[in-house]
């Protein structure tokens, strides 16, 4: 599988006390190619943010490999050793507790940016308003703290700094779910732009919609386990197994709306 | 023809109190009529007023520092924004049921769900214990909660987020309120959980004819489970209306949500967002408060107040000025 970016096989992972085990992901693999977009869905607690934190580097598994470009990830003591590290970037669920209150947009972003690019101060706050700007944020805001930001835009300062690294995959960890639909519909934009410039995304979410949307394939979560695969439309036209049905049936109102009088 | 609704707001406007006099308008224009049986959906961004609003029927407000300062909110026959703690006493719980934000936080962590039920049950009727445990134990099959005798010895963290909120449900209606306003109930919960749960909201709605506020920011969700929608955007009413006909919105906000549904969207296609951000408490200007963001917006749009719902009494109401010129939306 050398065209794969990143391919993961048999991970496992547990945690608990000895006495008392509890498998969070059970034996399993994927592949994600570049500037491809897949998504992973299912309920709380079936795994899915302990697999994302495999993937972005941050969950040594008990079991299995990550290969990023062959590369094994978690090959030695340290995950994504030396220039490796920048290639995967992560963004969190919590557009409110992932940013420094006392830091301004632009200073976030900006220290991102001079320590991947250990470029000098004034290039770094260049680099960061060009990438703050293409993702909606204007200059004013940008020297805004993240608490007279809205959800959305904190959102979008989040992906900048991912995106500081000049990463090849983001992985994203329900990053819509605390935002409004609007703002939701914004960051979903973007992301479809990044996917066109070639960027991967492992897209985490509960949110069947927002899947639909953005990824070309899907894979369904339940206890620790993949319990389907495939082509995003394929999973939604014609569900296999009884749960990805139970999750397809829970969506409310897949009727269409009239949007003009 | 039509029986007086059960709640009917007119033009509310709720401020939170800033100290020397001085107050900080959350919710100004805001009108809105429910008749009995049926299940309102209340919808609009986060800061928009739904929460202030819901605090306004349970008369909770005081607790945030928050006050009304005009309108009225007629609920049978009593002015609930005329009452006094003592009439609350009355209302609360008794003829009005909340169900909380956060079905997470919500039980008490150190009591059993027995004792909060019991709590919920006994607050203003006294009852014997063992009427009272006869009630708890039928409140949890009302809400579908199955091996009650195990479950009422438990605590919170033993039950999953979605037990948890048929708890709280559970103790909203305890008394059989005539009206159950539930805050974004399934906000963090998984979406087969949301189905569950709505399911409930609408058999209770059906079994013990009770009315039910829905508030969400959730258009899809409303959409699917609601008889009547209201619309609100930066503190104001907007559009209100039955589903059907809100789904041909006469107001360019509600336009813009439905066409920004992404459940509805082609797989990879530019989706359609809103113009800017709602503007914030305090920052509101003069006239429509959707002007600055609005594709069609007038120049007698950015005077005055902000504009009233108009319409039929119990029909399609907008507060937009020139819902005529919708059709030339960009």
């Amino acid at each position: 599988m050398t065209d794969k970016l990143m391919s993961a096989t048999g991970l496992s992972v547990s945690f608990g006390s000895r006495a008392q085990r509890i498998a969070a992901v059970r034996d399993v693999s994927l592949t994600l190619g570049a500037g491809e977009s897949i998504g992973i869905v299912g309920e709380s607690g079936s795994g899915k943010s302990t697999l994302a934190r495999i993937l972005a580097g941050l969950q040594r598994p008990d079991a299995g490999t990550v290969l990023f470009r062959g590369q094994p990830v978690y090959a030695n003591g340290q995950a994504y050793a030396g220039d490796l590290r920048r290639q995967v970037q992560m963004v969190f669920q919590d557009p409110y507790g992932s940013l420094n209150p006392r830091m301004t947009a632009l200073a976030a972003v900006a220290e991102a940016c001079r320590f991947h690019d250990s470029c000098a101060a004034a290039a770094a706050q260049e680099k960061s308003l060009r990438l703050l700007a293409s993702m909606g944020i204007t200059p004013e805001d940008a020297r805004k703290k993240p608490r007279a930001l809205s959800g959305g835009q904190r959102q979008r300062v989040s992906v900048a700094r991912a995106l500081c690294a000049n990463p090849s995959i983001l992985v994203a960890d329900e990053p819509t779910s605390a935002i409004d639909q609007s703002a939701q519909a914004q960051l979903l934009n973007l992301f479809n732009g990044l996917i066109g410039r070639g960027l991967a995304i492992v897209l985490i979410s509960h949110d069947l919609a927002v899947i639909r949307y953005l990824a070309k394939r899907v894979y369904v979560m339940c206890e620790g386990v993949f319990v389907e695969s495939g082509t995003t439309l394929d999973v939604f036209d014609r569900p296999q197994h009884a749960y990805t049905k139970a999750l397809i049936a829970s969506i409310p109102g897949r009727k269409p709306r009239q949007t003009r009088p | 023809m039509t029986a007086a609704p059960l709640v009917d707001i007119r033009d509310l406007k709720i401020g939170i109190e800033r100290g020397r006099g001085e107050k900080l308008v959350v919710v100004d224009s805001a009108s809105l009529r429910l008749r009995r049986g049926e299940m309102l959906g209340l919808i609009g961004e986060s800061g928009s007023g739904k929460t202030m609003l819901c605090r306004s029927l349970i008369g909770t407000l005081r607790r945030r520092g928050a006050v009304i300062l005009s309108g009225s909110i007629l609920f049978g026959d009593l002015d609930l924004a005329q009452a006094d703690e003592r009439i609350w006493r009355d209302v609360r719980g008794r003829r009005v049921g909340y169900v909380p934000q956060s079905a997470l936080a919500g039980p008490n962590p150190v009591m059993t769900i027995g004792a909060q039920l019991g709590e919920a049950i006994r607050r203003n009727a006294s009852g014997d214990s063992s009427a009272v445990a006869s009630r708890a134990r039928e409140l949890l099959d009302i809400v579908r909660i199955r091996r009650p005798d195990v479950v009422l010895k438990q605590y919170p963290n033993q039950l999953s987020g979605g037990m948890r909120q048929r708890v709280m449900i559970a103790c909203a209606i305890a008394q059989s309120p005539e009206l159950l306003v539930a805050d974004e109930p399934t906000t963090g919960l998984d979406v087969t959980v949301q189905a569950e749960i709505m399911k409930l909201l609408r058999d209770i709605r059906t079994d013990m004819g009770m009315s039910i506020i829905l508030v969400s920011h959730d258009l899809a969700l409303v959409d699917a489970v609601c008889d009547q929608i209201v619309v609100m955007h930066a503190g104001a009413c907007v559009e209100s209306g039955a589903v059907d006909q809100v789904a041909a919105p006469l107001h360019p906000y509600t336009a813009a949500l439905n066409r920004s549904r992404i459940e509805l969207a082609i797989p990879g296609s530019e989706l359609v967002t809103i113009k800017g951000q709602s503007p914030a408490v305090g920052s509101w200007q003069p006239g429509c408060r959707f002007a600055e963001r609005c594709g069609i917006v007038q120049a007698d749009c950015r005077v005055g107040g902000h504009p009233p719902l108009v319409g039929p009494a119990s029909g399609h109401r907008t507060s937009c000025l020139h819902p005529e010129l919708m059709a030339a939306m960009p």
